[in-house]
């Protein structure tokens, strides 16, 4: 579902060049919960950045459901991103200016849907997370597991075959951090496919599946002990 | 369409907003107004003067010698003018329209003395003045040379005969019906003046008087040291004849002199002069504000754009496409835009109201306003234009940088 082959993205300057990935080379499966850990600059966000459509690679090749993401353009890889993916961002990225109701919506209109249709879904999706008394809020006026709940909801409303999740926890203290793993969980359970980067080794554990970036690579051997050696420093 | 979510955005943080609304709201108001004092001027410099202007140009012959036969060189000087190949006909006058400079006279519909009803700007001509002004005789008949009087040291002396616009005629007769032509008025509390005949159009000398189109051909020939000739030549000789004539009446006569060679043309330009400058300067203002205005809106659309980056690279992750971008910010403007726009229109209204009361201008014309609204609503998003593709260039990358 997910294939990367040898994927490299350099970051140039006039006078530096940073190589972000090398050969990066990566399957996820359909309905697999995935977790990318590894230290500060390994490559963790230049990947989700990747896989998300949110920036291009350098080189190499990157199927997404078959489809190869290098040869198309910037609408083809906004409507990918709007079909397919779902976002979750370690500080939320709500829009201060918008209520809940409309932060959900955002994603939807672009999608084209008609009002009848968008507004069953955000209230769906809405009461998944359990803030369905919350719609007219603002951001501000929600905790911030609140806000990440919200998120969720923002990046479920489109029914997406695969949610980036990014740092998902990073803000938030440990009871509500528990929440929204349990709430991912949930949502794996359910047939969507995660992949979650985080830096926090317990919750690498929350997924079926860890893998371990360094250097911009997928690094060799087990899982387990690359977490047991980012764990003793 | 994006209205509810986006209105309810700026709700959020309106102070900019609204404040370009008024800027808007502003503009529109003095634009509109502007434009009315602009299109009445315009209406004003648009009157027809009822001569040929095009092919008409005049000069002053002034004697300097004090017995000379006056007479005798007017004759001269007319028999010459109307014998050059390209003049069409010519006259001797005391104005013609639009001069700034001339004589009027009160009428009375009956001889007595305060008993003025009306007045009219009065052309003194001979039996060529109709075909040398290029007037439309609409009833009656020209005058013929028998009528034609010389007068060389009376004001009071007034012929018997005269030719009147169709204006002077309504002004004098409000309740007349048919032909003017045998009416009679007088000047002057009892010289009589019979009707032979009424032209369509002859403006006074003076555009700004509220009677311009009341004027009258009077059949006199003032005998005096100053003459001015009026001649009309065929179409576009005029350029090409007026040295020729004033060489060839120099050289007739050396015991005068000829000046103030003007055309009809220029006679208009410096009686407009100032409408033109009014016109001129309005619109330097209506172009300045509407260019502070769109200066204002890119202001304010860079502004939001640079505050809202990580906003936008947001909606850009979550399945904006560029054009979307372009499409909210044109959206956000067309709607602030709107808000100054029907704001500006009531005030315009308003400011018109006031204006129609206190300056007695010409109320607005129906269009107008549609016009501005459409101007100012373009402005506005091709001001927004360039700050909403720098938003759209955005990238979407940037919602996953720490903020």
């Amino acid at each position: 579902m997910l294939k990367m082959k040898n994927v490299s993205k350099v970051y140039r300057t006039d006078t530096v060049e940073t190589h972000a990935l090398r050969e990066f080379s990566l399957t996820v499966d359909e309905g697999e919960f995935v977790s990318v850990t590894g230290p500060s600059g390994s490559g963790k966000t230049t990947f989700l950045n990747i896989a998300g459509l949110l920036e291009d690679l350098t080189s190499g090749t990157y199927e997404l459901d078959g489809r190869d993401i290098s040869k198309l353009n910037d609408k083809e890889r906004s409507n990918v991103r709007n079909e397919k993916i779902g976002f979750i961002f370690q500080s939320f990225n709500l829009i201060p200016e918008l209520n809940i109701f409309d932060n959900v919506d955002v994603p939807l209109r672009y999608r084209g849907f008609k009002a009848d249709e968008r507004k069953r879904r955000i209230e769906q999706s809405i009461e998944m997370v359990g803030l369905g008394s919350r719609l007219s809020h603002l951001p501000a006026q929600l905790s911030g597991g609140q806000q990440q709940r919200v998120a969720i909801a923002r990046a479920l409303a489109g029914e997406p075959r695969f949610l980036l999740a990014d740092e998902p926890t990073g803000n938030l203290d440990t009871n509500m951090a528990d929440s929204v793993l349990d709430l991912l969980g949930e949502i794996n359970a359910a047939g969507t496919t995660i992949i979650m980067v985080t830096h926090e080794l317990g919750l690498a554990d929350r997924a079926k599946r860890n893998i371990f970036v360094r250097d911009g690579q997928v690094s060799d051997g087990a899982p387990e002990l690359h977490l047991a050696s980012m764990a003793a420093g | 369409m994006e209205i509810g979510p986006i209105w309810r955005a700026m709700w959020q943080s309106k102070g900019g907003y609204l404040l370009i609304g008024l800027q808007i709201a502003v503009t529109m108001a003095i634009m509109v107004n502007a434009f009315a004092i602009m299109q009445e001027r315009a209406s004003k410099m648009g009157r027809p003067s009822g001569i040929d202007e095009a092919n008409t140009f005049a000069l002053a012959s002034v004697a300097f010698k004090p017995d000379l036969d006056y007479q005798s060189l007017i004759r001269e000087d007319l028999e010459m003018l109307r014998n050059t190949p390209g003049v069409i006909n010519a006259v001797v006058t005391n104005s013609f329209p639009l001069r700034q400079g001339g004589w009027s006279e009160g009428l009375h519909r009956e001889p007595g003395v305060g008993k003025s009803v009306s007045s009219s700007a009065i052309y003194f001509v001979d039996e060529h003045g109709l075909e040398t002004f290029g007037m439309n005789l609409v009833d009656g008949e020209n005058f013929t040379p028998a009528q034609v009087a010389w007068d060389s040291d009376s004001d009071d002396f007034w012929p018997a005969t005269v030719i009147i616009t169709q204006a002077l005629a309504e002004d004098l007769f409000p309740d007349h019906e048919g032909s003017y032509v045998g009416n009679t008025f007088w000047f002057n509390d009892d010289n009589p003046a019979n009707i032979v005949g009424v032209v369509e159009r002859l403006q006074a000398p003076w555009p700004t008087w509220t009677g311009v189109e009341r004027s009258m051909l009077v059949p006199l020939i003032r005998e005096s040291e100053f003459s001015r000739y009026v001649i009309r030549t065929e179409p576009g000789r005029r350029d090409e004849l007026m040295p020729q004539i004033e060489e060839m009446l120099s050289a007739s006569n050396k015991e005068r002199i000829i000046r103030s060679v003007e055309t009809a043309a220029d006679a208009r330009k410096l009686a407009y002069l100032g409408d033109s400058s009014m016109i001129s300067i309005l619109t330097f203002v209506i172009g300045l504000l509407t260019a502070i205005t769109g200066l204002g809106i890119v202001g304010l659309a860079s502004f939001s754009v640079a505050r809202r980056k990580r906003q936008i690279g947001i909606r850009r992750a979550l399945g904006a496409t560029k054009t979307a971008i372009v499409r909210y910010f044109m959206i956000e403007n067309f709607i602030v835009s709107s808000i100054g726009i029907v704001i500006g229109a009531i005030l315009a209204v308003a400011l018109n109201i006031f204006m129609v009361q206190a300056f007695a201008l010409t109320p607005l014309a129906w269009y107008v306003i549609p016009i501005a609204m459409l101007i100012l609503w373009t402005v506005g998003q091709v001001a927004v234009a360039g700050p909403a593709r720098r938003a759209s260039n955005v990238s979407p990358a940037i919602a996953t940088r720490s903020s």
